[in-house]
């Protein structure tokens, strides 16, 4: 089922298939927002501790403050955003390939 | 403290490390290739194996420290550390498997079609795993000269010639389970020392921190360090950016059969990273109230249990702790040593047995003399260095070699060489002289916040400079990195070479 090797215009003509496109296009709607998300997440804990010191060091819980808390969810919301975008892959982008797959293999047989 | 307990317990993880390499090499013969033997192991082996290569001298024993010395601005580290892998995953991980290629010069090599662009990556990756394996070094005199009394020198010298030995053997990489095991020792190791110690501390009517510290020690960007806001934002960009680049990180993503099984491993690395890292971090707070005098130092975990318990129980447990430890320098340096050892073997002597067993000595002998030279700083900062030389090259290659069609072997080259020479540069100063005062010195010791942007910046205008160099043979690259790889086409001629 492999292409040959001279014989490009399987992957040229996948490549500029509405399907392939829209694998990227969802992949790139998905994981640039969210990378850019994320960072501003991680970004604001030091905007909020450089800032925001008293809300900071708001006590919770005996010596537990605020502070600890967020730091805390940080390492949460990172195995957070890594579940979902497995499930997003798994749920979107699997298929999609799966299908792209079928069809490739029905032109190069 | 009684040094017979430590001493037992470095020789039996010692002794188990070189057993382990000799026996290996039986047993990395059956299983032909390491990269394909391994694509069998489930994403819980592969993600204690990944965990238990990553998690080094800086993260069991100096996490602890920065935190005693520094409070809360220093739990930046370990989620630095793990949101790096998050970024790896999101990122970079799936094209960099479609690609075939198993190392950062293999990348490099294939995307670019530039064997300059490839020396230049091997270079980086050898100077990058010196950087790395020199804080591992040092941190093994400093334990061995806590337990035994022993020279500085000696801990060093010792890890480095079990690494060396197993590395010229070509055991203790090939098999995954070993380096899964390692992990489990690591958190065993951090684990049930802390369990006592949370004992004794309740039992000693759970003392609290000082006013002093509730109200500076324990808020981040309180502590008084000069430029903490920007210390901290450039700790966080070499770490989330770093670990893509790091040369004993990236090779373990190919272990996973398909991108499915990898994106699976991942989400356990990253459980397993975070469980780990919250011990450090309570080590780091009790050592706040017990033993505030050793601020500055990476011997907390190790004082504590004999500090807090005492008699046999505490040597027992200071005995687990030691060979935690050593667990730590010789994982750590086994899978650097392995990395760096490839690329001077292949791309620097002549290829082969030979060249290889000479590039594994060379790999350790470089950073051992820099141990000995350099002066002596906190290693989990060390390592944070390593990972700023990370991010300010291999991280922009990377990212804009996958994302970017108009990356030139040009662009390419004059990033590397600029962003990795600046923060090579900062490195340098930092580990040779200094520490210098003001800003000046704040960027010396945390380069990645300017060098990052500037080797992005640098490498994007060569590139969009020299349009005439873009690699003939980018469309077909660009495809095989971005198609999903249970795709059964072919995927160009281009395959590793093998050493």
């Amino acid at each position: 089922m492999t292409a040959r090797q001279h014989d490009s215009s399987v992957y040229e003509e996948i490549q500029a298939g509405e399907q392939f496109q829209e694998l990227k296009r969802r992949f790139r709607a998905w994981a640039f927002p969210m990378t850019a998300a994320f960072l501003g997440w991680y970004l604001l804990y030091v905007v909020l501790s450089g800032w925001a010191r008293d809300f900071m060091g708001t006590k919770v819980l005996g010596n537990i403050n605020v502070a600890l808390i967020f730091g805390l969810l940080q390492f949460v919301s990172t195995f957070g955003i890594a579940w979902a975008y497995s499930r997003f892959a798994e749920k979107k982008l699997d298929p999609l390939a799966d299908e792209i797959r079928h069809q490739a293999e029905g032109k190069t047989e | 403290m009684s040094t017979a307990y430590g001493v037992t317990a470095v020789v039996l993880v010692v002794l188990a490390a070189v057993l382990i390499g000799a026996f290996g090499i039986r047993l990395s013969r059956t299983t032909s290739d390491f990269y394909v033997a391994s694509r069998t192991v489930s994403p819980l082996w592969n993600a204690s194996a990944i965990g238990g290569e990553y998690l080094s001298a800086a993260s069991f024993l100096g996490v602890a420290g920065l935190i005693l010395t520094y409070g809360a601005d220093m739990l930046w580290l370990p989620v630095g550390w793990t949101g790096g892998y998050l970024v790896l995953l999101v990122l970079v991980s799936a094209p960099l498997r479609r690609s075939g290629a198993y190392t950062l010069p293999d990348f490099a090599e294939a995307r670019l079609e530039s064997m300059a662009v490839r020396r230049m990556a091997g270079v980086l990756v050898v100077l990058i795993g010196w950087l790395y394996l020199m804080p591992q070094f040092q941190s093994a005199g400093l334990v061995l000269r806590a337990i035994t009394g022993a020279p500085e020198w000696a801990g060093g010298l010792l890890v480095a010639a079990v690494v060396a030995v197993n590395v010229m053997s070509g055991g203790m990489r090939s098999i995954t389970f070993v380096q899964a095991f390692q992990y489990w020792l690591k958190l065993t190791a951090l684990a049930v020392p802390l369990a006592f110690l949370l004992l004794a501390w309740r039992s000693g009517g759970a003392p609290g921190l000082s006013e002093r510290d509730v109200a500076t020690w324990a808020l981040p960007l309180s502590s008084g360090r000069e430029y903490g806001l920007y210390s901290t934002y450039s700790l966080i960009l070499a770490t989330f950016l770093g670990t893509m680049g790091l040369p004993h990180v990236l090779v373990r993503f190919y272990t996973n059969p398909d991108g499915r099984a990898a994106r699976r491993t991942t989400l356990v690395v990253l459980s397993l990273l975070g469980a780990f890292y919250l011990l450090p971090a309570v080590y780091g707070a009790l050592g706040r109230i017990y033993v505030p005098e050793l601020e500055g130092s990476d011997t907390v975990v190790l004082t504590l249990p004999g500090r807090l318990i005492g008699g046999v129980a505490g040597d027992l447990l200071t005995a687990l702790v030691t060979a935690g430890a050593f667990a730590a320098f010789l994982s750590t340096s086994s899978g650097l040593t392995v990395s760096v050892a490839g690329v001077i073997g292949q791309d620097i002597l002549k290829g082969g047995v030979r060249s290889f067993r000479a590039a594994a000595v060379l790999a350790v002998i470089v950073p051992l003399g820099l141990a000995a030279l350099a002066r002596s700083l906190p290693v989990a900062d060390v390592v944070g260095l390593a990972f700023a030389v990370a991010a300010s090259s291999f991280c922009p290659l990377l990212v804009l070699g996958i994302w970017w069609r108009r990356l030139t072997p040009a662009g390419a080259m004059a990033g590397l060489l600029v962003g990795g020479g600046l923060a090579c540069g900062a490195v340098l100063m930092t580990i040779g002289g200094g520490p210098y005062p003001g800003l000046l010195g704040a960027m010396l010791a945390q380069p990645a916040a300017w060098t990052v942007p500037i080797a992005f910046l640098v490498m994007v205008l060569v590139s969009l400079l020299t349009p005439g160099r873009i690699p003939p043979n980018v469309a077909r690259t660009m495809v095989r990195l971005h198609t999903p790889e249970i795709l059964d086409l072919d995927r160009g001629d281009w395959r590793p070479r093998s050493s």
